[in-house]
């Protein structure tokens, strides 16, 4: 049983093995492994154009699509797949050539965030795959897309939607496994979520994709918060954002497990793991291409990509491993299961999927040097064999003339016989027959079990046998079989991708090595450590090969036997309809929903419910403020001094308020304005008795056309509106009420002014000093200079809020027309 | 029927006189005047943006009100005034309070600077102060044009066709 | 002094709060000005000193009046304008698609037209 003790996982020991490991290791290293991680590459142009130059052919090509798309649609195919090419390029030779890099330039210094990526073996496992895979689905795309648009009846004009958002998805998936900062990766993580939901929501006619587009949006937007969480935790705890400082300075403990398992469930929701499954079979609502790419090379494979990058975090804490086991298997067996017993060829695809990567989540929890490396080896061996099984699965559908059902297929092995064998091959591999890349991934997947020691052989045995399988009835359930109906020729475009993928399945089964060696380089970057693994075959007894031999004997024997448990299998999945997650996820939904009706019920459900809403905590406030004021200011309330001088002000406030208060009383709406405007011109003689002719300039003149707007306004409507409007409603209760309410307010007002003007006059005021100033700034109105110059933001604010109430009232009013 | 009726909507308002056509046409000018001279003397005496940009808006309100507002919009040429004053107004404000940004001072540093001497033309003074005051005037100025411009617009609608096509021409 | 200060802005406050409880549009922007009114003389009348009009050149030795809150009033009035203006355009608005400056009526065609949006609407 491997286990990892907590002593061994500081990183200093960790790289001390690393450069003292066994004399064999070091061997095998040098003949394969030319790239060495514990060395960082030097900073000189080449590594610099290594990582931006990838990095920027992926971001610009969804924006450069787009454009040709809008330019003109024809355009769309070609520029979406010259770009995704040229970005597979430059990630190409950004790693096997330029031996990867890394850039750091500062973001946000005093928040401490930098932009900072760097090109390392599983950013270049991870970003091979999205653009790679990116370039056949796009080319796929270019003739699959037309044919279902023509099936909906939509125009043309969609295509270019479909490929930007592909080509964002591969953009923000390259930014994603080349950020080396937690905030980037949250960020780019977020973009892949909303690619997702657009390319999900792709037929936006069927409420099905919207409802799945949503699910998925939800599920792992809600979980990246955790994702947020973790690193936010540990920036509080060590300050930094960048991962390999984390990983440097993080101390193993309990803290550190927390941050580590919200950044963990992130990436498990991410990739569709139990309980977190039920989105991806929804997600199948998308088209063909969309499917394709999201399980194979971006959403789902992001999720493990996550773990495998923070994976030097997760690996501190023998819990967490444990918990990764745990959950990977139960994947493993209900995806397992669950495939077996659907009829839609997509969503037995996406049940497999959730089991393959329960096996990926699986490895990661065996743990130790075979896990961390067979963890990635399986991605590639998955990604390159389920796109094209995704990609038949469209092919199939379209050359039938719509048949999307495993049990209304069948026969297609004579018309299609290219489309049968590179489907063939795609289905070998990840049935890990012999021969194709996938019986190495097996081969690393038995390993690591038989490393970690019992139990765990035999439950990869079972997982191993499931796939075979699922993937036995999937094949043979489009080819072979009697024919039905005619099959329609499918263009080149959408064979060569599945072809090439195909052969690339079977080349990985001869020439296993580059992909050995890139496995190693990203499972360094996993395991923080050598990680040294060496597929091949071999013609003996071993325990790994006896495995392999006893899943395809003991799978033939499923396969045989299916009457026997064809029955299980839809129990199983009915149960799991029944009390499933989903049941949950939509049960909370819709509560939530009805919770916050009730909420918005109880504040808003009139406007004067809403003014109550607001005033009522305000008085609340307020007299709580008293209270708690009250002891230290006792005493403080000054009634103040009347001088003679003071008359003039005092009889033009007494009108204001005495006008205000008449306001109340009319029934009349013109008389209503008249009592209004003379409260208001009563108000501007106190501005002027105040000493402040500016403001009782403007409040004067602001008056006269408020008035003559309020009596436009008035005009404007017809006699019996105001009439009924008048009438109605002004029950002797409802007037009381109102009273009750204003003197209320009233009251509680009066305190609260009075508490704030009683204040002594400060010794230094601000005003003072303006005054003092306003000679330098060349005035002499000093409220002038205090708009303009002192606080001329402040005004700035001001005046664009006028804009603001001009804009709605034109809005309102005129079209949004201020001419 | 270019002559607006004041008064609550009722038919009953009375009709502009001759008498108070020509006084407000021989105010528009002054007032005009005035509104401009309150600007110009912001930083020297009673008055700044605002004010200059209320009493603006008042002399146009004046027009509108005593030829209704077909004719005041056609003799005034007001068509497109509110949509400058808000557009050029919050440009000239952003502009002096943005562009010593550009050249490395805090945000809304005014020049010249504090004792240098200053331009002076009458009581005006050639200061960046003086010009954010210009676009506090347009902007208000726009803001209440384009209010009374557009309360009149309907107004005048209401008076010229039945509630059916202004319902219409509203939405 | 401030006694009667606090007691108007109190008067102005709770005549616009009366008004804000009642079922007219018109009166709620009514109430509302009212309101704004009393923000309006609560911010001048906290100023620190009462005097002469804060103008160069100033008196020797003269109280000056705060020009600080002048300022801060001031903008406070133009912005209170033009919300004012806005509401009513609002409240011109309410009365030409449903016909009425009433709040229950208002409410009525409101939950009119939700109900038969309603009918349309289907969860999932």
């Amino acid at each position: 049983m491997y286990n990892v003790p907590t002593v061994r996982n500081t990183p200093t020991i960790r790289r001390l093995e690393g450069e003292h490991g066994s004399k064999q290791n070091r061997k095998h290293l040098e003949l394969r492994f030319s790239r060495s991680q514990t060395h960082p590459p030097e900073d000189s142009p080449l590594t610099t154009l290594a990582v931006i130059l990838p990095l920027a052919l992926a971001l610009v090509a969804a924006p450069l699509t787009a454009l040709a798309g809008t330019i003109r649609t024809a355009w769309t195919a070609p520029v979406g797949v010259a770009t995704a090419a040229l970005a597979f390029a430059a990630v190409l030779w950004g790693w096997a050539f330029a031996g990867g890099g890394s850039v750091d330039f500062p973001w946000a210094p005093t928040w401490n965030l930098r932009l900072a990526f760097e090109l390392d073996g599983l950013a270049a496992l991870y970003a091979m795959l999205a653009t790679g895979i990116g370039l056949a689905v796009v080319a796929y795309a270019s003739k699959y897309l037309p044919l279902h648009l023509e099936h909906q009846n939509r125009p043309d004009t969609d295509i270019p939607r479909f490929h930007a958002f592909i080509l964002m998805f591969m953009g923000s998936m390259v930014g994603l496994v080349m950020a080396q900062d937690l905030l980037l990766i949250f960020i780019f993580w977020d973009l892949t979520a909303i690619a997702s939901y657009f390319l999900i929501a792709y037929d936006v006619h069927e409420e099905e994709s919207r409802y799945s587009a949503l699910m998925a949006m939800l599920v792992t937007g809600i979980t990246a918060v955790l994702l947020l969480i973790g690193a936010m935790m540990l920036y509080v705890e060590y300050g930094t954002f960048l991962l390999p400082d984390l990983i440097e300075t993080a101390e193993p403990g309990i803290y550190l497990t927390a941050a580590a398992a919200f950044m963990a469930i992130a990436g498990l929701a991410k990739s569709a793991q139990v309980p977190f499954h039920f989105w991806l079979p929804r997600a199948m609502a998308a088209p063909t291409p969309v499917s394709a790419y999201l399980h194979s090379a971006a959403m789902v494979a992001a999720g493990v990509f996550l773990i495998g990058r923070v994976y030097p975090l997760v690996q501190t804490s023998q819990f967490l491993l444990d918990a990764l086991l745990v959950i990977g298997f139960a994947s493993m067996v209900v995806g397992g299961i669950l495939a077996l017993s659907r009829d839609v060829l997509k969503q037995l695809l996406a049940y497999s999927t959730i089991s393959q990567y329960g096996y990926v989540v699986f490895m990661f929890g065996l743990g130790g040097p075979y896990g961390a490396a067979a963890a990635s080896f399986y991605v590639i061996a998955h990604a390159l064999a389920k796109s094209a099984l995704f990609l038949t699965a469209g092919a199939a559908t379209e050359s039938s003339g719509g048949e999307t059902r495993l049990s209304h297929l069948g026969g297609m092995l004579r018309q299609q016989p290219l489309l049968a064998a590179s489907s063939g091959a795609a289905a070998a591999g990840l049935a890990a027959l012999p021969l194709t890349i996938g019986f190495f991934k097996d081969e690393l997947f038995f390993e690591a079990a038989l490393e970690r020691g019992m139990p765990f052989p035999l439950l990869a045995l079972f997982g191993a046998i499931l796939t075979l399988t699922y993937m036995w009835r999937f094949w043979t359930g489009i080819f072979l079989g009697e024919e039905r109906g005619e099959s329609r020729p499918l263009p080149a475009a959408m064979l060569a991708p599945i072809t090439i993928l195909g052969v690339l399945t079977i080349v990985g089964g001869i020439f296993v090595a580059p992909f050995a060696s890139l496995t190693e380089a990203a499972g360094m970057v996993s395991f923080n450590a050598e990680t040294p693994i060496s597929p091949a075959y071999h013609l003996d007894l071993r325990p790994v090969n006896l495995l392999a031999l006893a899943t395809f004997g003991l799978g033939a024997l499923v396969i045989i036997s299916r009457p026997l448990w064809a029955g299980a299998a839809g129990v199983f999945s009915r149960i799991g309809e029944v009390l499933g997650p989903q049941r949950w996820y939509d049960f909370s939904l819709t509560g939530l929903n009805k919770f916050s009706d009730r909420i918005h019920w109880l504040e808003v459900d009139t406007l004067r419910s809403r003014i109550v809403a607001i005033l009522i905590p305000l008085g609340i406030l307020v007299g709580a403020g008293l209270l708690v004021a009250a002891p230290a200011e006792a005493g403080i309330y000054s009634v103040g001094t009347v001088e003679s001088a003071d008359i003039p002000l005092i009889v033009a406030l007494v009108l204001t308020a005495v006008a205000a208060v008449a306001a109340t009383v009319p029934r009349n709406h013109l008389t209503l304005v008249l009592v209004l405007s003379a409260s208001g011109f009563s108000l501007t003689a106190v501005y002027a008795f105040f000493g402040g002719p500016d403001v009782a300039l403007v409040a004067v003149l602001v008056e006269t056309i408020l008035t003559i707007l309020l009596l436009a306004v008035l005009a404007l409507m017809p006699s019996a509106v105001l009439k009924r409007s008048e009438t109605h409603g002004s029950t002797p209760g409802t007037k009381r009420r109102a009273y009750i309410v204003g003197g209320a307010s009233a009251v509680v007002a009066f305190l609260g002014v009075w508490g704030a003007l009683s204040r002594p006059t400060p010794e230094e005021s601000v005003a003072a000093q303006h005054i003092e100033l306003a000679p330098d700034a060349h005035a002499n109105d000093i409220v002038t200079v205090i708009l303009a110059d002192f606080r001329g933001l402040d005004t700035l604010g001001e005046i664009t809020v006028v804009g603001i109430a001009l804009l709605g009232i034109a809005a309102l009013l005129s079209r949004g027309r201020l001419w | 029927m270019t002559e607006p009726k004041t008064g609550s909507g009722a038919k009953g308002g009375a009709t502009m006189t001759v008498m108070t056509q020509t006084i407000a046409r021989i105010l528009f000018l002054p007032a005009l005047m005035t509104g401009i001279a309150v600007l110009i003397k912001g930083y020297a005496d009673v008055g700044d943006g605002f004010n200059a940009g209320v009493i603006a808006g008042l002399a146009f309100l004046l027009q509108y009100v005593a030829f209704g507002y077909e004719e005041a919009r056609e003799k005034l040429r007001t068509k497109y005034l509110p949509a400058i004053g808000f557009c050029g107004g919050l440009l000239l404000a952003l502009l002096t309070a943005f562009v010593p940004l550009l050249l490395g001072k805090p945000i809304f540093t005014h020049s010249p600077a504090p004792g240098a001497e200053v331009i002076h033309i009458g009581t005006f003074e050639l200061i960046t102060a003086v010009a954010f005051d210009v676009g506090v005037f347009l902007m208000v100025f726009g803001f209440a044009l384009g209010a009374i411009d557009i309360v009149a617009r309907a107004t005048s609608r209401n008076h010229a066709g039945g509630s059916a096509e202004e319902r219409e021409a509203g939405t | 002094m401030t006694l009667l200060l606090s007691l108007a802005i109190a008067m102005l406050f709770g005549a616009g709060a009366t008004l804000l409880m009642k079922s007219d549009l018109i009166r709620i922007v009514v109430g509302m000005v009212l309101i704004s009114n009393a923000a309006n003389l609560f911010i001048m009348a906290s100023g620190l000193s009462r005097g002469f009009a804060p103008l160069y050149p100033l008196p020797e030795g003269a109280l000056v009046s705060d020009p600080l809150v002048q300022a801060m009033t001031l903008t406070a009035i133009v912005i209170g304008f033009s919300i004012t203006a806005l509401l009513l355009a609002i409240a011109y608005r309410a009365y030409l698609d449903l016909d009425s400056v009433e709040l229950d009526e208002l409410e009525e065609a409101e939950e009119r037209e939700e109900s038969e949006q309603e009918k349309e609407w289907r969860p999932f």
